[in-house]
């Protein structure tokens, strides 16, 4: 069992310096790593990255994340990315990390993932070349999730983005803005890797709990949802893949 | 879409409005904030959600007054908070 600790769209910069720190000390008593999925920053400068590396840099755990939207909106994605990393904590995009954390090889791949929408009411990759960007990025970045997992020699693989990889974790949200919310192609690749546990962040009136269509477990874990520093998921990987079992 | 600020010869109507807000919370530099709802009702603009702390509350309540003067700015939105969870979660 390994206690994995997650937290999306914390939006700091120097107006929230500081804010999150305290409950981040005792993070060791709580979980083997932490999560964070995407939108660290608000405006993603530099500068806001800096005060994302003071809060959760030097933790008693592994910090592994992924960049959001908001993290892309300013072009310097490249330079937070390495500040991040400088800092020990470790910015997945389209690769994995393995972690082994009280004995069990703990997989992680990450992508911050994109829109698109969801089987039936989805995006398709045709017409205008600016919808065939939207879409073709999603293809891509899904295209790399899946590779990512694939790749992870571990005991227990989660998949971690900022977009959503099914609706059900999108329930509050508008239903017409659910495809700049997340895509199924991302739940596609989850399931295609038997993952133990997906992550995602980036709907706030979204709903914590939902399920792939594979059966593997999504969490939302945008902080206007779990409305605490962090929420702990206690994960015993499955062992049989949940398509071998029927 | 109006641009001049609320102040249009005609009254602007509702939908149009809230969606000229809207824009105006997530593409203005000083908030930048997209978890934050628009709801406009009559005279009054309810606004909700949360963001990271209570500058951005703040920031959020003068940038729809900014775009919208003539309105009753409702601020709903919260300050998310940031304590240490209680539990977990098994998944097995």
């Amino acid at each position: 069992m390994t206690r994995i600790a997650a937290v999306g769209d914390v939006h700091l910069g120097e107006d929230a310096r500081g804010r999150m720190r305290p409950a981040l000390e005792r993070l060791g008593d709580h979980a083997d790593v932490l999560l964070l999925a995407g939108d660290l920053t608000r405006h993603g400068t530099v500068e806001e990255a800096r005060v994302v590396a003071d809060e959760f840099a030097d933790l008693p755990v592994p910090v592994v994340a992924v960049l959001g939207n908001h993290d892309h909106h300013s072009d310097q994605q490249d330079e937070i990315t390495a500040l991040l990393d400088d800092r020990g904590i470790r910015v997945l995009e389209g690769d994995g990390v393995v972690l082994t954390l009280d004995g069990c090889r703990v997989g992680i791949a990450g992508v911050k993932g994109f829109g698109g929408g969801f089987a039936g009411k989805c995006g398709s990759n045709f017409g205008e070349r600016e919808m065939k960007a939207f879409v073709g990025h999603t293809v891509g970045i899904a295209e790399r999730l899946r590779e990512a997992l694939a790749a992870l020699d571990a005991d227990m693989k989660i998949a971690l983005t900022h977009y959503a990889p099914v609706p059900d974790t999108l329930r509050g949200e508008p239903p017409e803005i659910h495809p700049f919310l997340g895509s199924y192609l991302l739940g596609e690749a989850i399931d295609a890797n038997h993952a133990d546990l997906a992550v995602h962040g980036h709907a706030h009136f979204g709903t914590e709990h939902g399920l792939t269509p594979g059966g593997v477990r999504v969490r939302n874990v945008a902080q206007p949802i779990i409305r605490t520093a962090y929420t702990v998921y206690d994960v015993r990987p499955a062992g049989v893949p949940a398509s071998a079992a029927g | 879409m109006t641009t001049s600020g609320g102040t249009t010869q005609e009254p602007e109507s509702a939908q149009y409005l809230a969606a000229r807000l809207q824009r105006a919370l997530a593409e203005d530099a000083r908030t930048t904030e997209q978890g934050v709802r628009v709801t406009v009702r009559g005279e009054h603009v309810l606004l909700s959600g949360d963001v990271a702390c209570a500058e951005r509350r703040t920031e959020v309540e003068a940038v729809v007054h900014e775009a919208a003067p003539g309105l009753q700015v409702l601020n709903d939105v919260r300050v998310v908070p940031v304590g240490e969870p209680v539990g977990q979660e098994e998944i097995r």
